[in-house]
C-alpha cells in the first residue's frame, strides 16, 4: 500500500471545465470519500487516478511513483465498479486469478492467493461458479476479491454499493470497511449516499461543480462547514438570508435581530443553523435568540419529529424534535417558542 | 391449471401451432420441395439427346470427384470463401469495435455508411469496375498514356478482382454481426481486465474476443456462405474463365441443360458449405475452451 496524492488536477472538454485543480492527499491506509452530487468531477478524478481519463493538466503519484501518464495496466490500482464488471466467460476463480496472470505471477502461487482472496471476502468454496450464478452483493464481493487479489498500490471503489439492495448494501458497506481497515488498504471511495460516505470514510472529500469545497473528518464537515454549500450538503440546515450589520449582529431579511458570535465583516450574508442546535419551547428561555413561531409542517420520523417552522413570512426553518413518550403532536398552525444561543450559528458572506 | 404465464400467447388454445404454419409452410414449399425434387434428380441418368433418364445412381457424384477440373472449381471456391471470410473477420472487427463503442451523434449515419456498398448491385459495381480498372479503363489508359506501362495491368478477371468484390459485399454483414455483439459487451469489463494489469493485446484475447466469439460466429457464418456461394461477383468480376461452384451449377442447368450433374454440384456445394461450417465452428469453440486457464 502506498500514498497517493493528487495535485492541481483538472480536466477540460473543450470550454467545459470538469474538474478544476484538484489537490488531495490520502495518507497510507487511510480510506478516503469523494462526495458530491452527480456531476461534481468526482467520477472524473476517480477515473483519472484509474487512467481512462488523461488528465488536461495537473500530478498523480502513488508511492514514489509518477503516474500521470501511465496507462491503466501499469498503475497498480484496485478497481471496482458499481456494476461489478466480472468477466461472465469465467470462472469465479479465474476472475480472481486474471491479475495474478497479468502481473506474471507463477501459477502454483496464484492458487492458494485466489483462495486467500475469497476467504477474505467470504467466498471460500465459489471457485467454480460462474457470475451469472451469483447474487449481485456475491458479484460485488468477487470483484472486491479480483482487485485485493494482485495486492494493489491503491483500491479505487466507483460507486460499488449502489446497485445492491438496501439491507445488503449495509452489509457489505461494514465487511468493505473491516477489510479495508485489516489489510491496511489506501482507498478512495466515489460516491453520492451522504449516509454511506460518512459512515465509512476516515475523512471526506466534498466537491461540487468540478471544486474541492472541503476535506476533513465527519465531525469537522458537519461542525465546521466550509461554506453554505457544505453546510448543506452534509447533514441539514436551516438557512436565514440576510445581512451582518456589525460584528456579532445578523439581521434577517424580515428584519429580525440576530445575535451570532460567528457574525464578522458586515455585508450580505447566510446564517446556517443546524437543527439540533435549536431548543425549543421551555428550553428556549434565556438564550439570547428567542422567537415565536408557528408551524407549517410537521412530519413523523419515529426517533425524531421534523417540524418546518416560519420564522416570517419567507423564512423557513427545520427544527429536529426528539421523540419521547408523552410528547404532544405538533400541529400545523400551532405557535413553537423557538431559540438558538449566540455560538450556535454559522455565518457565510452570500454567494454572488 | 398452473399459475405460470403461458409461454407463447394462445398455446392454450393451442394458437401457438397456428402462429408458425405460414413461415413453415413457406420454407416447405419453397425451399424443402425443390431441395428434395433436386436431389432426387442428381441420382439420375444424363443421356445425351434424351436429357433425364430415370435411374438410382450416383455416377454425377463420381463424375465430380474423379475429375480434376471440377474438384478445382470446389477447391477454388472453398479457397476464396475462406480468403473472404477471414478478410472481413480482420478488416470487420476492428470498424465494428470503433462503431460499437462510439459515442457520437454521428453513429447512425456512420452505420448507414456501412451498408451503403450493398445499395451498389453487382452489375454496376462491375460496370465501375470495366471503366475503371478494365484493359482500357481510366487507370491502366492514364498509366499507359504516361508512358509508365507498355501493357494494361490485369486486374480484371482475375482471382484478386473477385475476391474484392466478395470481401466489398459482404464485409457490412461482418461489420454488423459483430457490432451488435460488442455493443452488448459492457466497457467496464475491459477496463476492469486494464486495471488488473493486462495490456490491449491481453485484454483483447482474454476479454474482448471471447465475449465477442457469438458475433464473430456469427459473422463468420453468413460471410462463409455468402462467399461460397456468390454467383454475379465471380462471373462479372471473373470471367468466363475463373469458374466457381455458383456459377458451375447454373451453367449445367442452363447451358449443358444436364439437370443431374448440376444437381448433385448443388448437394455437393451445399453439403461442403455446412461441413466447412460446423468445422470452424468447432475449432473456434474449442479454442475458446483451450484459452481457459486450468487452475
Amino acid at each position: 500500500m502506498a500514498r497517493l496524492s493528487i495535485s492541481h488536477l483538472k480536466k477540460r472538454y473543450g470550454e467545459l471545465t470538469v474538474v478544476d485543480n484538484v489537490d488531495i492527499a490520502v495518507a497510507d491506509g487511510e480510506f478516503l470519500v469523494l462526495l458530491g452530487p452527480s456531476g461534481c468531477g468526482k467520477t472524473t478524478t476517480l477515473r483519472m487516478v484509474a487512467g481512462f481519463i488523461p488528465p488536461s493538466a495537473g500530478q498523480i503519484t502513488i508511492g514514489e511513483r509518477d503516474v500521470t501518464n501511465l496507462p491503466p495496466w501499469k498503475r497498480h490500482c484496485g478497481l471496482v465498479f458499481q456494476s461489478y464488471a466480472l468477466f461472465p466467460h469465467m470462472s469465479v476463480a479465474q476472475n480472481v486469478a486474471f491479475g495474478l496472470e497479468m502481473h506474471k505471477v507463477p501459477t502454483a502461487e496464484r492458487g492458494p492467493r485466489v483462495a486467500e482472496a475469497l476467504r477474505l471476502v467470504q467466498l471460500g468454496g465459489f471457485d467454480e461458479r460462474y457470475p451469472r450464478q451469483l447474487s449481485g452483493g456475491q458479484q460485488q464481493r468477487v470483484a472486491l476479491a479480483r482487485a485485493l487479489a494482485m495486492e494493489p498500490q491503491v483500491l479505487l471503489l466507483d460507486e460499488p454499493l449502489s446497485n445492491l439492495d438496501a439491507k445488503l448494501r449495509l452489509e457489505v458497506r461494514v465487511e468493505i470497511r473491516e477489510l479495508q481497515r485489516k489489510l491496511g488498504l489506501t482507498t478512495i471511495m466515489v460516491t453520492h449516499d451522504q449516509e454511506e460516505a460518512l459512515t465509512m470514510a476516515d475523512r471526506l472529500v466534498v466537491m461540487d461543480r468540478g471544486k474541492v469545497r472541503q476535506i476533513g473528518t465527519q465531525r469537522e464537515l458537519y461542525e465546521k462547514p466550509a461554506d453554505r454549500f457544505v453546510a448543506g450538503f452534509i447533514g441539514r440546515s436551516a438557512f436565514l438570508d440576510g445581512e451582518v450589520t456589525a460584528p456579532g449582529r445578523f439581521r434577517t431579511a424580515g428584519g429580525r435581530e440576530i445575535a451570532c458570535a460567528a457574525a464578522g465583516a458586515s455585508g450580505p450574508a447566510t446564517l446556517a443553523l443546524r437543527p439540533e442546535r435549536i431548543a425549543i419551547g421551555s428550553e428556549a428561555d434565556g438564550l439570547p435568540n428567542r422567537f415565536a413561531t408557528q408551524i407549517v409542517h410537521a412530519s413523523y420520523l419515529g426517533a425524531q419529529l421534523d417540524v418546518q417552522v416560519a420564522l416570517d413570512e419567507q423564512e423557513r426553518m427545520l427544527l429536529q424534535i426528539p421523540n419521547r413518550p408523552g410528547l404532544s403532536e405538533p400541529r400545523p398552525g400551532d405557535t413553537i417558542t423557538i431559540g438558538w444561543a449566540e455560538d450556535a450559528g454559522l455565518v457565510y458572506p452570500r454567494e454572488a | 391449471m398452473t399459475s405460470a404465464p403461458e409461454a407463447v400467447a394462445g398455446a392454450r388454445k393451442n394458437l401457438a401451432g397456428l402462429l408458425v404454419l405460414p413461415a413453415t409452410l413457406f420454407v416447405a414449399v419453397a425451399l424443402i420441395g425443390p431441395l428434395t425434387i433436386l436431389f432426387r434428380y442428381s441420382l439420375n441418368k444424363f443421356v445425351p439427346g434424351q436429357f433425364m433418364v430415370d435411374a438410382l445412381v450416383i455416377e454425377n457424384y463420381v463424375k465430380f470427384f474423379t475429375d480434376a477440373y471440377y474438384l478445382n472449381v470446389l477447391a477454388r471456391t472453398v479457397r476464396v470463401a475462406v480468403i473472404c471470410t477471414l478478410a472481413c473477420l480482420v478488416m470487420g472487427f476492428p470498424l465494428a469495435y470503433v462503431l460499437a463503442r462510439t459515442q457520437s451523434r454521428f453513429k447512425n449515419l456512420m452505420v448507414i455508411a456501412v451498408v451503403l456498398p450493398l445499395f451498389v448491385g453487382n452489375a454496376v459495381r462491375a460496370a465501375g469496375w470495366m471503366t475503371a480498372f478494365g484493359s482500357r479503363g481510366a487507370l491502366n489508359a492514364s498509366l499507359m498514356g504516361m508512358g509508365l506501362i507498355d501493357q494494361p495491368l490485369e486486374i480484371m478477371f482475375t482471382e484478386t478482382a473477385v475476391l474484392i468484390g466478395i470481401v466489398a459485399v459482404n464485409l457490412p454483414f461482418m461489420v454488423l454481426s459483430l457490432q451488435s455483439v460488442i455493443e452488448g459487451i459492457p466497457r467496464n469489463v475491459e477496463e476492469a481486465a486494464f486495471s488488473l494489469g493486462a495490456g490491449p493485446g491481453a485484454m483483447f484475447r482474454r476479454v474482448l474476443w471471447p465475449l465477442a466469439l457469438p458475433g464473430v460466429l456469427a459473422g463468420t457464418i453468413l460471410t462463409f456462405i455468402l462467399a461460397m456461394n456468390a454467383y454475379a461477383t465471380p462471373v462479372l468480376l471473373g470471367g468466363p474463365k475463373f469458374q466457381m461452384m455458383g456459377p458451375l451449377v447454373y451453367g449445367q442447368f442452363a447451358q449443358q441443360n444436364n439437370w443431374p450433374f448440376g444437381g448433385a454440384i448443388s448437394f455437393i456445394l451445399m453439403t461442403a458449405t455446412i461441413l466447412l461450417t460446423a468445422l470452424a465452428h468447432l475449432i473456434v469453440q474449442g479454442r475458446y475452451r483451450a484459452n481457459r486457464p486450468a487452475e
